[in-house]
């Protein structure tokens, strides 16, 4: 009797068609175990659990970061120094420092608090009010009518531009 | 980079460097081989390092050999096909394939006939099989890739066209002071030009092939007295 044998499923059942995406996996297991049996002699401990520090890279250009070598100058073809002055661009955004802030942190802090802004904890919170926490609010905004007026879009002036 | 550098011979063992990967990642560039833990170099010419880790062999050569991602120029040999055959510089002729242009369909074939020069990426690049190329980029747009009309083109030394892409390299900047010009470098040491008459772009050509023999530390004060060039 064999030590340890793993179950399997028989072929009537995986015919089934319900059984089309086990039938593959089925499939494609016994497969590996094929090809690991097949190489097993090849590959030794090292190959499988040797970590390299070396990375090889047959590019010149990646190698040494040249740039691309399709160039225009002084509006010989417009088309491409619009193509040269984007990439210039990019890169030029992506090394450039950090821009200062119109509105500090703080300050925006503040104003997003002030405005009430709708977030996550705010409308969670919501479902764990209870009746009387939700009548009380009410009552609170009726008292000031600005709030309960509903807004509508407003004409802009004509002289507004 | 560094400017100063040592001449490795091939089969040459790099310590340098090997000392180096014990302690962080390092990328072999063309030129170097590893077997196990020795790095040994392959050709003979000036060691070149970038930082963090990036080493390579700095050697003259002609014959170039196809890398994924390089930007070649190539010049159409014959139409096969699916595929176009294009000349470019390596040992086995590239394939491009009709579809891979800008806007291209089955029905709307790219107007390539041989004799044209393409500017193109190496899509794919193995010992073992013919180089294959792009005209577009990842989103199917043309962006500096495609054919390229009119105009002179020569040959030069890997080395030579490499140098002129290095960043920072002053040959061009130096040229455009003289006069406005559209120029192609392909990594694969084949340069196309075009200017405005065709004297200026002769003398363009000229320029740039006196600098043939010149290192990368000598180019800053040629690039001085370019205009002399020009002038004959």
């Amino acid at each position: 009797m064999p030590a340890k044998s793993k179950p399997r499923l028989s072929r009537g059942v995986l015919d089934m068609k319900f059984m089309q995406r086990t039938k593959d996996k089925v499939e494609k297991e016994a497969d590996d175990e094929q090809s690991r049996a097949l190489y097993s002699n090849e590959i030794n401990q090292k190959m499988l659990n040797s970590t390299s520090n070396f990375m090889v890279e047959s590019s010149y250009s990646i190698c040494a970061g040249l740039i691309d070598g399709r160039l225009s100058f002084r509006g010989m073809n417009p088309e491409l120094e619009i193509l040269m002055e984007q990439e210039l661009a990019e890169k030029q955004g992506r090394t450039r420092p950090e821009q200062p802030k119109e509105v500090s942190d703080q300050d925006m802090v503040k104003a997003y608090y002030a405005n009430k802004a709708p977030t996550v904890s705010g409308s969670m919170s919501k479902k764990f009010n209870t009746k009387k926490d939700f009548k009380r609010k009410i009552g609170e905004d009726s008292e000031n009518p600005h709030a309960t007026r509903k807004q509508h879009f407003k004409k802009p002036r004509s002289d507004d531009d | 980079m560094s400017t100063t550098s040592t001449i490795v011979m091939p089969g040459e063992r790099i310590a340098a460097i090997e000392e180096l990967a014990k302690s962080k990642r390092v990328i072999l560039g063309p030129g170097l081989r590893r077997l196990d833990d020795t790095v040994v170099a392959s050709k003979a010419g000036p060691l070149r390092h970038k930082e963090p880790g990036t080493f390579w062999v700095d050697n003259y050569q002609r014959r170039y050999i196809p890398a994924r991602g390089d930007l070649v120029l190539g010049i159409v040999r014959a139409k096969a096909g699916d595929l176009y055959r294009v000349d470019i510089g390596a040992a086995d002729t590239a394939s491009i394939s009709y579809l891979a242009f800008e806007a291209a369909t089955k029905k709307n074939r790219p107007d390539l006939n041989p004799g044209d020069l393409i500017y193109a990426r190496v899509l794919n690049a193995s010992a073992d099989i013919e180089p294959e190329l792009v005209c577009v980029n990842s989103v199917g747009k043309r962006g500096k890739l495609g054919v390229l009309a009119e105009g002179f083109f020569f040959k030069c030394s890997l080395n030579l066209g490499r140098m002129l892409l290095r960043e920072n390299c002053p040959v061009l900047g130096a040229l455009t002071r003289e006069l406005p010009y559209e120029i192609a470098v392909g990594v694969n040491g084949r340069i196309w030009l075009k200017a405005h008459s065709l004297k200026e772009t002769v003398a363009l050509a000229n320029a740039i092939s006196a600098l043939e023999q010149s290192g990368c530390a000598e180019i800053d004060k040629i690039c001085g007295n370019l205009g002399d060039f020009l002038q004959t």
